[in-house]
């Protein structure tokens, strides 16, 4: 097998990995402090009628099988370091998609005590779906932006890239 | 019994304690009591049968008046006695524990005790409720004087210190569930201790939706808090907004239009079928009925589509403004709205069908979770929950609001008490709700849709209680005269029922456990706060002969 080849074969394995992971995207769901609205949109977009799951979207239980994050809600104190952990926990490569005007900024919950703000000062963001709750056709929206960007040769993150602070053990 | 009466007698029960006695609305008596009466006061009313504990508002009076201000309030059908202390602000404000009396009330004491600074003498609760773990000591969030710098977060500790993993203990496992689960959307943190498949204790730590929304209502002018309401909850915004829009039109004494009222009344139906059938999808669900799932939420479509014909949004509507409604239901939505009943009518009788013979969900339903009437009065539980075992909680009937004296509600009640009653009764009420939906739209009042609000609205202080899809909301609004609220006091229903599932766990598969929970419908965002049932487990060691005898005997029931 001669240099050519391999290469040839590396190109292949990119292919089908890629077309793969585009019609079999599982996402997992948290919510950091949301008020419950973008969660049920989320969820009706897995449900008859707009049914994300002709796509081979599927919502996912653990964030270990998992390869886009869904955020809701803006990051309350207490489940910011959750939101982290979940993250790390995922495999490489990792998409996060942020839903809702309090994901995006903190929106109505803007000041409040408890509240750290939107979900790209803590983890980074590669979709944001604005929206207070978004409707389900944005959430499938985004979800097709992010699925075309991922089209290319090389993943392309969109968001500013956010270091992820270290967490102590 | 008239309301008059039944204050009346409220006034000569708390006779002995009483110091003075206040008239703040028709419906409420307001009783000043010392401290160390509280017990006794509660006592005479629980003797009495007098309603039952619906709220605890605590309220920092300010740094000139140097008061807290605690107030039990009990309800009787409309009628509400509020027992008013007044405690030092400098000094260890200490209130005498009523949850051994009043299990319910451990809940609203815990809340006193974390955002207001009490002390509770005779209560052994040390952890954190809602606050995160890094929050520091001796800083509460709904004094006067707090500033967000105080809340820096205390070094060398974690928000949430929560085992990640399940913990052995002798022949018990602990495992730990959440925050980030699949069971169900909201984060919420439960440790189950299981002894085999049996649950022996149960304890639940929230808080991961706190947000801090009592506090930045005093920041926000009185419309504004109207959308930061709504966002209390996307399930059931409607209500959160129409409780305090009643209240805030109460203070102002302005009331809105009748045609708005049955507006409110009827979006108010819609909100509550929108819940039902969200709640029915997540129900089978969890029992693993993905079919029923699927078609309860198609369905559901049918009401989003209403709501977004009425309102133009399918979630938060803001259907609502301080003194009316912003939208109109012309020929169009009317026709919209009765089709849409009719078709969900039948499907609705179709799923009562369904939850009341299907083999496979009666299995994980019947005689599961079952709470008596008087373990629901015990726990205070509220809603269908309540209603479910025989407790007819209703505000709907019991102090009607808005336009609920025109177009009423029938009471829905079973008295089995299990996860099926449950189911049987959300859905009957939703045909209940329907019929009176279809009556509204048939008998619109006509007139305009709002009245006018002053922008600045009189002190005083009102209590609005509405039915809300999983019971009985309850606000507290209190101001001061100027552009925004001095106090604003929610207490959600689930807050209520969660004692019902912790206590119920124990002694359950824990395989049922998620039913249990989805059961009372619970709405993390709306509350957070902790909660633990600690039962001592057995210590009797099973032999592997013990355990494969048991296993079989098990099965072939």
């Amino acid at each position: 097998m001669n240099k050519n080849n391999e290469q040839f074969w590396k190109q292949i394995i990119k292919k089908v990995r890629t077309w793969a992971r585009l019609n079999s995207i599982w996402a997992v769901h948290f919510n950091s402090g949301s008020c419950n609205g973008c969660d049920i949109e989320i969820l009706a977009t897995l449900t008859p009628r707009y049914d994300v799951e002709r796509f081979g979207i599927k919502l996912e239980g653990s964030p270990r099988h998992a390869d886009v994050l869904i955020v809701t809600g803006p990051v309350t104190r207490q489940a910011r370091e959750r939101l982290i952990r979940t993250y790390e926990q995922m495999p490489e490569p990792k998409f996060v998609i942020s839903v809702g005007s309090c994901s995006i900024s903190g929106g109505v919950f803007e000041g409040c005590y408890n509240v750290g703000g939107s979900v790209d000062e803590v983890i980074p963001v590669d979709v944001y779906i604005p929206g207070c709750p978004p409707r389900p056709e944005a959430i499938i929206d985004g979800i097709v932006q992010l699925l075309a960007s991922l089209k290319g040769d090389e993943p392309r993150k969109m968001a500013r890239p956010v270091n992820v602070e270290e967490i102590p053990a | 019994m008239n309301i008059e009466q039944t204050l009346k007698d409220a006034e000569q029960f708390l006779a002995p304690w009483c110091k003075e006695t206040f008239h703040p609305e028709v419906n409420r008596l307001d009783v000043a009591i010392q401290v160390d009466d509280l017990r006794a006061a509660v006592g005479a009313l629980l003797a009495a049968r007098w309603g039952y504990l619906s709220a605890v508002t605590g309220t920092d009076l300010g740094i000139e008046v140097g008061q807290l201000e605690a107030l039990y309030h009990f309800c009787n059908g409309p009628a509400i006695t509020s027992l008013r202390i007044h405690l030092p602000r400098e000094s260890d404000a200490c209130l005498p524990s009523i949850a051994d009396i009043i299990p319910s009330a451990s809940f609203f004491e815990r809340e006193l005790q974390e955002m207001l600074g009490f002390a509770f003498s005779g209560s052994k609760v040390s952890e954190r409720l809602f606050l995160p773990d890094d929050w520091p000591e001796k800083v509460y969030p709904l004094r006067a004087d707090f500033s967000i710098e105080q809340a820096a977060p205390v070094a060398g500790r974690r928000a949430d210190e929560l085992p990640e993993q399940g913990v052995v203990g002798g022949n018990t496992f602990v495992i730990p569930i959440g925050p980030q689960h699949p069971a169900l959307k909201e984060p919420g943190h439960f440790e189950f201790t299981v002894d085999g498949e049996i649950v022996t204790a149960a304890k639940m730590r929230l808080g991961y939706a706190h947000r801090g929304i009592e506090k930045a209502a005093e920041s926000r002018n009185w419309i504004q808090n109207l959308y930061l309401f709504e966002r209390i909850c996307g399930i059931c915004s409607h209500t959160h907004a129409m409780a305090y829009s009643l209240g805030v039109e109460k203070l102002a004494q302005v009331e809105a239009p009748p045609r708005a009222q049955a507006i409110r009344e009827l979006i108010a139906g819609l909100e509550r079928v929108h819940s039902h059938l969200l709640w029915l999808g997540v129900a089978a669900h969890e029992a693993g009925f993905d079919t029923l799932f699927m078609y309860s939420w198609r369905d559901r479509e049918t009401v989003m589509n209403l709501l977004e014909q009425i309102t133009g949004n399918r979630v938060n509507y803001s259907a609502n403004v301080l003194g009316g409604v912003k939208c109109d239901i012309g020929a169009e939505q009317a026709k919209a709205v009765k089709e849409g009943l009719t078709y969900l009518e039948t499907r609705i009788r179709h799923y009562l069908e369904v939850v009341t013979t299907d083999a496979m969900f009666l299995n994980r339903t019947r005689g599961i979770g079952t709470i008596s009437r008087d373990e629901a009065e015990k726990f205070g539980l509220l809603g269908p929950t309540a209603r479910a075992s025989g407790l007819s909680r209703d505000v709907r009937l019991e102090a009607p609001y808005g336009a609920y004296h025109h177009f009423p509600v029938s009471l829905v009640m079973e008295t089995n008490g299990d996860l099926e009653a449950r189911c049987v009764v959300r859905l009957k009420e939703l045909l209940v709700s329907c019929f009176t939906m279809r009556t509204i739209v048939d008998n619109l009042p006509e007139g305009p849709l709002t009245t006018r609000m002053p922008r600045k609205i009189p002190a005083g202080e009102t209590v609005s209680r509405i039915e809300a899809p999983r019971g009985e909301l309850f606000y507290y609004i209190k101001s001061k005269g100027g552009e925004n609220p001095a106090r604003v006091h929610i207490r959600t229903p689930s807050l209520c029922n969660w004692v019902s599932v912790l206590e119920k766990a124990v002694g359950h598969q824990l395989a049922d456990v998620p039913m249990l929970i989805a059961g009372m419908d619970p709405c993390f965002s709306c509350n957070d706060r902790v909660v633990t049932v600690n039962r001592p487990s057995t210590n009797e060691t099973w032999s592997w002969k013990q355990l494969r005898e048991y296993g079989i005997e098990f099965y072939k029931r």
